[in-house]
């Protein structure tokens, strides 16, 4: 094993050279920078951020094929609704003028509508009467303006009583707008669009919700206090949220780490030089995310970013607290970067690697935001490393020699590294109790994490804080609005069986089981055109609202609905009349309740309809296969990481036995925030998710700092007590620096009205600090009980 | 002095020339008026496809009469099997004050159902490509018509005319009518979206003269955003034949042809 093992001395020396080289060419490698930046900075408008849950598949997804599949047979199932609100009846002349006026202009001016709108005032019903029936609207073309009018409406309305239960609130004071969509085009066909034109093209469920929040906050409209949903107005409003968000949050972000940095370093030179690397390290990769065209979602952009920064301001530290240590020592400029090149520069690059390996673990996630992350940070970390390693000496080279500071040289250490020499020494007086409380922590933390659970849903990701959400959930647990819906889809196999009239009572059977759930509000599906036709061809008597008795009386009356211009059975049957869609909105959302009632609904149609397939579809049958995707995810990816991790050390460390007691104080930080996670119900999302392998890859960079050193100093005087000591007075103050400034970095999330972010940036401090506890109190006494340098 | 005569007479001829050219809105009166006889009858077959291939096909036969400026007409279903001799019968008044007067009956309910009100003319016609405005006739006054351009292609003369709806709520922003200038039959139609992207494309085929009178034998209407289609296929079109004016009853309606 001592063969390959890695002679470190050698490799400082590499670096040292490396710097060398690097000074001696810098005004010409400071020019190539600034081109790649430039170039960078083209690439980043190339930029497109998807913001819809739809995105979230990866292609091939059989979840993905099944929505695919259903879109082509049912059309669209995204639409624009707002909720109307008045503190009098909706049924007053100046509300119905004036929803009608709005609901009017959502027709007309979205871009994507496909020239329908259900509101009361823009619906076209059939009723039947004494001789026949007529085609007519609940509001005539000419706004009522007497009783009597107002009386007729509610009379139409009393007629139809299961399509006003969806149009108007028991009281009247709210009313509800649906607009359907026309099906989006592809993602290629827009794109190239925008790009035939020569602008950026807006994706169309941003197109559609940007337009649907300026039409529903025109002054006018003010009296009827809009409030919209829908997934494409979902999707706009949170990405207008996060793009606000990440704004405040990444000048937070820089605020707290200058502050911090100005404490660490005191010196200009010590704020400018890791912002300048964050910065153009940050450039380039969203400058080769635009030329790749590589996928970005709106949730977790900001984690890439200001990981980005965090790990930036690390390598920056290490560098300079040994550059600066050794000017105070020496005041030799290009001696102290050649100095700090030859310390730092192996553990730098090779924490950087490890960052990356572990970050890579998340492409075993079958979700895009996750990968996303993964190959997002992967790539921020690989460019910071470039600059960290060839652009950061460089600045520190340039200016003048200064007297050497006879403080510390007295001293011979910083204020920090004596500190540090304490700690170190009382690490090694107290392993025992240490090994205790380290033990209690992590098995207590274990059966933290048998509790972690994924969720999805707005309310508990991002949180009733955060204000379209909180509007958004108003209009889902309103009387009338809705925001969740799932869809079961039975496929007969068979053209014409799904309008059999035998089948059409299983459905009714069917939904009037969906109907005892919980969680349901109402549920639609072919039958309520069926049967309301059945009424209308029989004077409207209610005891004719049923399904029509013979197959032929089904067709002619599908037959009937086409031909008065219906277009709506479209969306509950298929063409071949192969299938049959039930759809199930929900009043809330509870992702354990709703699991159970999906599932118990599956087999009870799968026991009605014995011969057909039952698919679940919709936007949250898609939530809960995330949830799995996540679970499932969460477990390799951490495993993946790990492993990974552990060969690396083994490869550094040149040893399996030191590989595997060096992962040790890395999986720990990642055990202690799963059990955080799930002792404090924090659910895992998105962001949550991405934490554990990222403590892992980040507290890595601890470890083999604290191991290498610890390796140097071993080898130069072969005292384990002594050498563990001089790691903690040369490399302590460097790693409690960073992890001071890692933490302050992402402080900043802790900030946000949102939970997701919230609880990242805390979880971000419990993982980095225990990390570094560990690092601290638990690698020394591993070091020296297992003599891991030899004898 | 000659020469000026000269320059000058061809100059009022050739502003007489641009004046003896039919205004768009005056090309759109006459194909909205192309003679079609007083009674006539045709066999027509609906066939729509879907993007995925698969088909739905109806048989309709119909008769129609004018009576004055009015128009009557009875039409029956003879295919699929299950709506078989379902029937419509229908009063088109020439007087657009007066609403029209609709008879709808159900072989399976063995019910006849007076259908009154209008439904909105954006909406498709059965479930297919085409919509009430499409296949019926659309007052010309609508839309406003501007000439575009005059075109030679595939042996025939074209007016090509841009018409803009004048009111806004119509599922098209604007449509590209091609008109052959020796039958003024439609040959050709590109609807356009709001967002100016082309929507739907309507061709028009077989066009010949059937007892005199010009015929189109073939629309097709393709949604090319969804890529649904819509094949009408008009077999059989008979003019000017003997009808006796008692088939267009509810009666008749009832009893079926």
């Amino acid at each position: 094993m001592s063969k390959i093992r890695i002679n470190i001395e050698k490799v400082n020396e590499k670096f040292e050279n490396f710097a060398k080289f690097l000074i001696a060419h810098r005004a010409l490698l400071l020019v190539a920078f600034v081109a790649l930046l430039a170039i960078s900075i083209v690439g980043m408008k190339k930029i497109y951020v998807e913001a819809s849950w739809d995105s979230y598949f990866i292609e091939g997804d059989p979840m993905l094929i099944e929505t695919d599949k259903f879109k082509e047979t049912f059309g669209n199932d995204y639409f624009v609704g707002v909720l109307v609100e008045s503190d009098h009846s909706i049924i007053s002349p100046d509300n119905l003028k004036l929803l009608r006026e709005l609901s009017n202009e959502l027709r007309d001016s979205l871009s994507y509508s496909d020239g329908k709108a259900t509101s009361i005032t823009d619906l076209e019903y059939m009723l039947g009467t004494d001789e026949g029936m007529e085609i007519t609207q609940i509001v005539p073309e000419e706004i009522p303006t007497g009783a009597a009018g107002l009386a007729e409406i509610e009379k139409r309305l009393a007629a139809k009583p299961e399509l006003a239960k969806k149009l108007i609130s028991s009281d009247r004071k709210q009313s509800f707008i649906n607009i359907k969509l026309r099906p989006f085009p592809e993602d290629s066909v827009w794109k190239a669009e925008g790009e035939a034109k020569g602008v950026k093209a807006e994706a169309p469920d941003m197109k559609t919700g940007r337009e649907t929040d300026e039409i529903i906050h025109k002054a006018k409209y003010a009296p009827l206090h809009p409030r919209a949903t829908g997934m494409p107005y979902l999707s706009h409003q949170k990405l207008k949220f996060i793009g606000e968000e990440m704004s405040r949050i990444f000048v937070i972000t820089i605020l707290c780490a200058i502050v911090v940095m100005f404490l660490v370093t005191r010196s200009l030179r010590g704020i400018v030089s890791p912002l300048i690397t964050t910065f153009a390290g940050v450039i380039m990769t969203f400058g080769l995310v635009g030329y790749l065209g590589l996928y970005m979602d709106a949730t977790n952009i900001m984690v890439p970013v200001i990981l980005a920064f965090a790990v930036s301001i690390a390598y920056n530290i290490h560098i300079n607290s040994f550059f600066r240590k050794n000017m105070m020592l020496t005041g030799k400029r290009k001696e102290s970067v050649l100095y700090a090149m030859k310390e730092t520069g192996w553990s730098v690059l090779f924490s950087g690697l490890t960052t990356i390996v572990a970050l890579l673990s998340f492409l075993s996630v079958m979700l895009k935001p996750i990968r996303s992350v993964g190959i997002l940070s992967s790539i921020a970390v690989a460019f910071i490393l470039l600059v960290a390693l060839t652009v950061s000496p460089i600045l520190l080279s340039f200016g003048k020699d200064k007297k050497p500071n006879a403080k510390v040289l007295e001293r011979g250490d910083t204020r920090m590294g004596v500190i540090l020499n304490k700690v170190g020494e009382f690490v090694l007086t107290h392993g025992k109790p240490i090994a205790v409380v380290f033990a209690v922590i992590t098995v207590i933390s274990i059966y933290g994490v048998t509790k972690m659970e994924p969720a999805f849903d707005v309310e508990r990701t991002m949180g009733r804080k955060v204000e379209y959400v909180n509007k958004m959930l108003y209009v889902a647990e309103s009387e009338i609005g809705s925001f969740y819906s799932y869809d079961l889809v039975i496929d007969f196999g068979t053209n014409d069986k799904a309008k059999e009239v035998e089948n059409l009572k299983k459905l009714e059977q069917l939904q009037e089981h969906a109907q005892k759930y919980p969680l349901t509000k109402r549920s639609t599906s072919i039958l309520d055109i069926l049967k309301d036709l059945d009424r209308t061809l029989n004077e409207n008597r209610q005891e004719k609202y049923a399904i029509p008795e013979t197959g032929e009386q089904v067709a002619q009356l599908l037959l009937l609905y086409e031909n008065a211009g219906g277009s709506e059975a479209s969306y509950w049957m298929d063409y071949d009349y192969k299938k049959l869609r039930l759809m199930v909105e929900i009043s809330s959302y509870n992702s354990n309740e709703l699991q159970k009632e999906i599932e118990d609904l599956q087999s009870f149609a799968r026991e009605l309809f014995k011969d057909a397939k039952v698919t679940a579809v919709g936007n949250l049958p898609q939530f809960t296969a995330m949830q799995q995707y996540l679970e499932v995810g969460q477990m390799t990816s951490f495993l993946i990481s790990v492993v990974i991790v552990a060969v690396l050390l083994m490869i550094v460390f040149g040893s399996v036995r030191t590989g595997l007691i060096g992962m040790i104080p890395n999986i720990a930080p990642g055990i202690f925030v799963g059990g955080y996670l799930g002792l404090c119900n924090i659910p895992l999302d998105m962001m949550t998710a991405t934490l554990i392998p990222m403590i892992i890859g980040l507290s890595v960079d601890d470890t083999i700092h604290f191991i290498n050193h610890g390796h140097v100093e071993f080898d130069r005087n072969r005292n384990y007590r002594e050498a563990i000591l001089r790691v903690f007075r040369l490399a302590g103050p460097a790693l409690v620096m960073t992890t001071i400034i890692m933490v302050a970095t992402f402080a900043g999330f802790t900030t946000s009205a949102a939970t997701q972010m919230f609880n990242f940036g805390f979880v971000v401090f419990v993982g980095l600090v225990s990390a570094l506890l560990a690092d601290l109190f638990v690698t020394p006494l591993l070091i020296k009980k297992f003599k891991i340098f030899g004898k | 002095m000659k020469i000026a005569k000269t320059a000058a007479m061809l100059v009022v001829a050739l502003c007489t020339m641009s004046v003896a050219q039919p205004s768009a809105r005056d090309i759109m009166i006459k194909v909205k008026d192309r003679p079609d006889g007083d009674t006539r009858s045709s066999s027509m077959e609906m066939k729509l496809v879907n993007k995925s291939g698969n088909t739905r096909v109806r048989k309709i036969t119909s008769y129609a009469m004018d009576v004055g400026a009015d128009t009557k007409t009875i039409m029956f279903f003879l295919y699929p099997n299950d709506v078989k001799g379902t029937g419509f019968l229908t009063v088109n008044y020439d007087d657009v004050n007066k609403e029209d007067d609709k008879w709808l009956y159900l072989p399976a309910l063995k019910k006849t159902r007076r259908i009154s009100g209008k439904s909105s003319k954006t909406d498709y016609f059965m479930g297919s490509d085409f919509t009430y405005d499409d296949i019926g006739k659309r007052n010309v006054d609508e839309d406003t018509h501007k000439l575009v351009r005059e075109e030679n292609a595939n042996g025939h003369d074209y007016w090509v005319i841009e018409s803009t709806p004048k009111k806004s709520g119509e599922i098209f922003s604007k449509k590209l009518i091609w008109i052959r200038k020796d039958c003024d039959v439609v040959e050709k139609v590109e609807f356009y979206d709001k967002l100016g992207k082309l929507h739907r494309q309507m061709v028009s085929s077989d066009i010949k003269k059937v007892d005199g009178f010009w015929t189109v034998g073939k629309m097709e209407m393709k949604n090319v955003q969804t890529g649904h289609s819509t094949e009408l296929l008009f077999l059989d079109p008979k003019y000017n034949i003997q009808l006796d004016s008692k088939i267009f009853t509810v009666n008749k309606l009832e009893r079926g042809l």
